[in-house]
């Protein structure tokens, strides 16, 4: 076993050499500390009360753990609300979305019409269009329909954005053209091609594209915070950011509501862990 | 032309949200930048005057210069950091996944949850940072409240909570990367450094190009993170210019002038993402 190994690396391996190993192992670990310490900080944030939040020296892991901020954030905030409306919306966006990006995926890369260039170009072109430079216009769109502060106004307009058509089309461009062909020739209509043949075939690009649309829409903050309003009808990124425009910065309770706000994603991201961190999304976004 | 009927059917939701919700407030935007009120009051045709007063406001160009700034701080830590964890992810096996679902982990909250994060880790009395500074200089420093500090604070946010996303694309892209032409550098004797600076590096142009665009464009909109950790301040050092459209509208009300800076944003992005193509095209 070992020689084969040493034989290997004479010729030749692309095993990294130890050292090389022994550095990427240190910096993972920093990059891992970085990333986890702010979270564990709101943890501990979270448990104390105002007192032991000002102590000095600070206690890391307070000795009573106070729950008061966690009481309060559920029986004087609109927290539940807050998580309802974004699971809510978010999840009506990432429905929607989904099937009229398939649909137009599957048109823009296996259909020949007249115009499909300009309007490929066109969608593709839109991408550049930054949305915080659409806002005025759009809130008085919405006004004017008289969806403000309702959730149609967080739902319809996200349904504009262009990007997962290009994500979805390369996946379906992938796809033999033979297979379309014959099923077409078994007297398929193009809709039973595209609801039978292509989705099941695409169903792993569905769920990235349905997974990053929610994630978009789970920290979209400037939007929400343009066309809503109404306290109860905040979603959560704005309804927790209200909390601290109080008075009195009430950081124990904003750390208990910034914690308890990662949970949706985090369960989402550990069920479907796969798509989130799917490579395809780069190629996907390159083609 | 049934087969066109049939395309622009499987087309045509795509295309009425994408007309009702984008263009539509495109062209809206144009028209609005000559108007102003609209909130309280019906809107008045004014002609030019929001786009003198745009001329002549020291706030605008400084709002400008300040998102190019912050771009320019953030875009190329956030490259740089994500590239050497993509190298160190590339080379270990044991716990791969694990470092990578860690670091991705903060690119998962909203930027907001990173902004409050760091509100309490920077905050001057009682964050941790300071806590840290005061037993080191005995002195702590105030971040967010100093002129020169608050821009590269905000910057740190950034990267912080958006290293993960780019560390995956660079790591993807590096994995896709022609195996045998690393045996080939490797029997010529070629070293890791000299392996990443002639090899990785140049293989990985359409990636870098792409990344810079797409960067360029969703940084030139920064506002959650100044939203909530500075509102502009101090003395509009970290004021942008979506900030700055957000102002127009809900505090100054005054739609018209905020439609004339998202026209001045619109431009800013436009000739950037432009030039930045064209330079691209050009050595490809």
């Amino acid at each position: 076993m070992w020689k084969l190994i040493g034989k290997q690396r004479n010729v030749v391996s692309l095993r990294p050499t130890p050292p090389v190993i022994t550095v990427s192992y240190s910096v993972l670990f920093l990059a891992a500390i970085v990333s986890i310490l702010p979270f564990l900080y709101i943890l501990s944030t979270s448990v104390k009360d105002t007192q032991s939040l000002f102590s000095y020296p600070p206690e890391w892991i307070p000795e009573q753990l106070f729950w008061g901020n966690y009481v309060k954030l559920f029986q004087e905030t609109s927290f539940l609300n807050w998580t309802f409306n974004t699971i809510f919306i978010g999840l009506s966006i990432t429905i929607l979305k989904l099937i009229i990006d398939a649909m137009a995926a599957y048109s823009l890369a296996k259909l020949q019409f007249i115009g499909k260039h300009i309007i490929s170009s066109t969608l593709l072109m839109a991408v550049a269009i930054p949305v915080a430079a659409l806002i005025i216009p759009l809130f008085f769109i919405v006004r004017d329909m008289g969806l403000l502060n309702t959730y149609w106004a967080l739902i319809l307009p996200a349904l504009a954005n262009p990007l997962g058509i290009f994500l979805l089309r390369s996946f379906i461009v992938s796809l033999p053209d033979e297979l379309i062909h014959s099923a077409r020739l078994d007297g398929a209509s193009e809709w039973r091609v595209f609801t039978q043949l292509i989705l099941p075939l695409i169903s792993s690009g569905l769920v990235v594209h349905a997974v990053f649309t929610f994630m978009l829409q789970y920290t979209n903050f400037l939007w929400p915070l343009v066309a809503i309003q109404t306290e109860t009808r905040q979603v959560l990124t704005v309804g927790i950011s209200s909390l601290k425009s109080n008075f009195v910065v009430d950081w124990g309770l904003i750390s208990a509501a910034s914690l308890l706000a990662t949970i949706p994603i985090t369960i989402l991201f550990i069920a479907l862990q796969r798509f989130f961190l799917a490579q395809s999304l780069s190629s996907a976004l390159k083609g | 032309m049934r087969r066109n009927l049939t395309a622009y059917l499987f087309l045509t939701p795509v295309l009425l949200f994408f007309g009702v919700f984008l263009i539509w407030p495109g062209i809206t935007l144009f028209f609005q930048t000559f108007q102003t009120g609209g909130i309280m009051s019906p809107a008045i045709v004014v002609g030019t005057k929001n786009w003198e007063r745009t001329f002549i406001d020291p706030l605008v160009l400084k709002t400008v210069w300040n998102t190019i700034r912050y771009c320019l701080m953030a875009i190329p830590v956030v490259f740089i950091i994500a590239m050497v964890l993509a190298l160190a992810l590339n080379s270990v096996r044991i716990g791969h996944t694990a470092f990578k679902t860690i670091i991705y982990y903060p690119t998962l909250q909203p930027i907001l949850i990173a902004a409050l994060m760091f509100t309490f880790v920077l905050h001057q009395d009682f964050g941790v940072l300071n806590i840290i500074m005061r037993a080191i200089t005995g002195n702590p420093v105030n971040f967010l409240g100093n002129e020169s500090l608050a821009m590269p604070t905000i910057a740190l946010v950034e990267v912080w909570k958006g290293v993960g996303f780019w560390t995956l694309l660079f790591l993807a892209g590096i994995q896709n990367l022609p195996r045998d032409l690393y045996h080939a550098a490797e029997l010529d004797g070629a070293g890791p450094f000299r392996r990443f600076f002639q090899l990785t590096l140049p293989l990985l142009k359409p990636t870098f190009f792409f990344s810079i665009i797409f960067a360029t464009i969703v940084n030139l909109q920064v506002f959650d993170s100044i939203f909530i950790l500075t509102d502009g301040g101090p003395f509009h050092s970290t004021a942008s210019t979506t900030w700055y459209i957000y102002r127009s509208l809900f505090t100054f009300n005054e739609p018209g002038y905020g439609a004339t800076l998202s026209f001045v944003l619109v431009i800013v992005v436009l000739i950037l993402t432009a030039l930045q193509s064209f330079a691209f095209r050009d050595r490809n």
